[in-house]
């Protein structure tokens, strides 16, 4: 994260790509990938990461996934040119992931009335979700901690309340 | 033979050399390249943009090798599966084993050159391999 600050951009990694329009199946595949992936959506169909070993590799696999069934995609190390413009992107990011954390939180803190067994299942449930969740979190949030605290919260509260019950 | 893949190696590419060293070619040499533009002729490349042996249809290069040279071995593909998901994680399979390899074979690249990743890797495989063959036979985790 350094060096993103003091003014100099830091290294993203673009999948330019075009995709025949049918049949659909593999434009789907390819979108959910990136989904999937938190790639940031620049205009249609230019999407960005931050570049790293993974990052690029995974764009790679995809480029050549497009490529495969028979669209065109370039790969390309990239800098923004100006701070702003890699701070509204990562901003947009963190946004993204924002959302989905909160999603956890509320998921999590309605579950305070569930039985201790509804509450451990939905813990485990949860955290694979935030497992999945952290992967793609390249800018993380406030609420990632918070969505943490809340899942934990649902298992330790059981503890408590078994304890209280024994 | 000569194999050829692109350097700074993880999953995919430590497992796709265990595999060609132990069930394809015994005498593989294997050569990584920082740019995957000088794959020499006499050199086969696997897990590499634009070769044959590599990502295709949603497999891993681990899966396609297996695909191509016809191994049928339930325990290779038991093993592919755990591959898969470190490599890919997309959920294709069940491999509660997937992000402690992931998570290994990262660190491993901070500290190792590719040639000891295949040395330290090599007797890892063999040994997941061995559970899981034990486990097929047993139909159960083997203690």
């Amino acid at each position: 994260m350094t060096e993103r600050h003091g003014g100099v951009t830091g290294q993203w990694v673009l999948l330019s790509y075009r995709m025949p329009r049918h049949p659909s199946t593999p434009r789907i595949a390819v979108w959910r990938k990136l989904k999937r992936l938190g790639a940031a959506q620049i205009s249609d169909g230019l999407v960005a990461l931050p570049a790293d070993a993974r990052t690029r590799e995974q764009l790679e696999w995809i480029a050549e996934e497009v490529t495969e069934a028979t669209g065109s995609a370039s790969i390309w190390i990239a800098r923004p040119a100006t701070v702003i413009a890699e701070r509204e992107l990562a901003t947009a990011m963190a946004q993204g992931r924002a959302a989905e954390y909160a999603a956890i939180i509320a998921e999590a803190e309605a579950a305070t009335r569930a039985t201790i067994v509804e509450r451990q299942s939905l813990a485990r449930r949860l955290r694979a979700e935030l497992r999945r969740i952290h992967r793609r979190d390249y800018f993380p949030p406030v609420e990632r901690d918070q969505a943490a605290a809340a899942v934990a919260a649902l298992t330790t509260d059981t503890t408590r309340a078994s304890e209280a019950r024994s | 033979m000569k194999w050829a893949t692109r350097a700074s190696i993880h999953i995919d590419r430590a497992a796709c050399a265990w595999l060609i060293r132990r069930h394809i070619d015994p005498s593989a040499e294997f050569l990584f390249l920082t740019d995957p533009s000088d794959l020499p002729d006499v050199a086969t490349g696997f897990d590499m943009r634009g070769v044959d042996l590599s990502h295709h249809g949603g497999d891993c290069s681990f899966e396609t090798i297996l695909r191509r040279y016809d191994l049928d071995d339930p325990v290779l593909w038991k093993l592919a599966e755990i591959i898969h998901e470190a490599d890919i994680d997309d959920e294709r399979f069940d491999a509660p084993e997937a992000p402690g390899l992931d998570a290994m074979l990262r660190g491993l690249s901070m500290i190792c050159t590719d040639d000891q990743i295949l040395e330290v890797t090599g007797p890892m495989f063999d040994g997941l391999y061995e559970f899981f063959r034990r486990a097929t036979l047993l139909g159960r985790e083997p203690a």
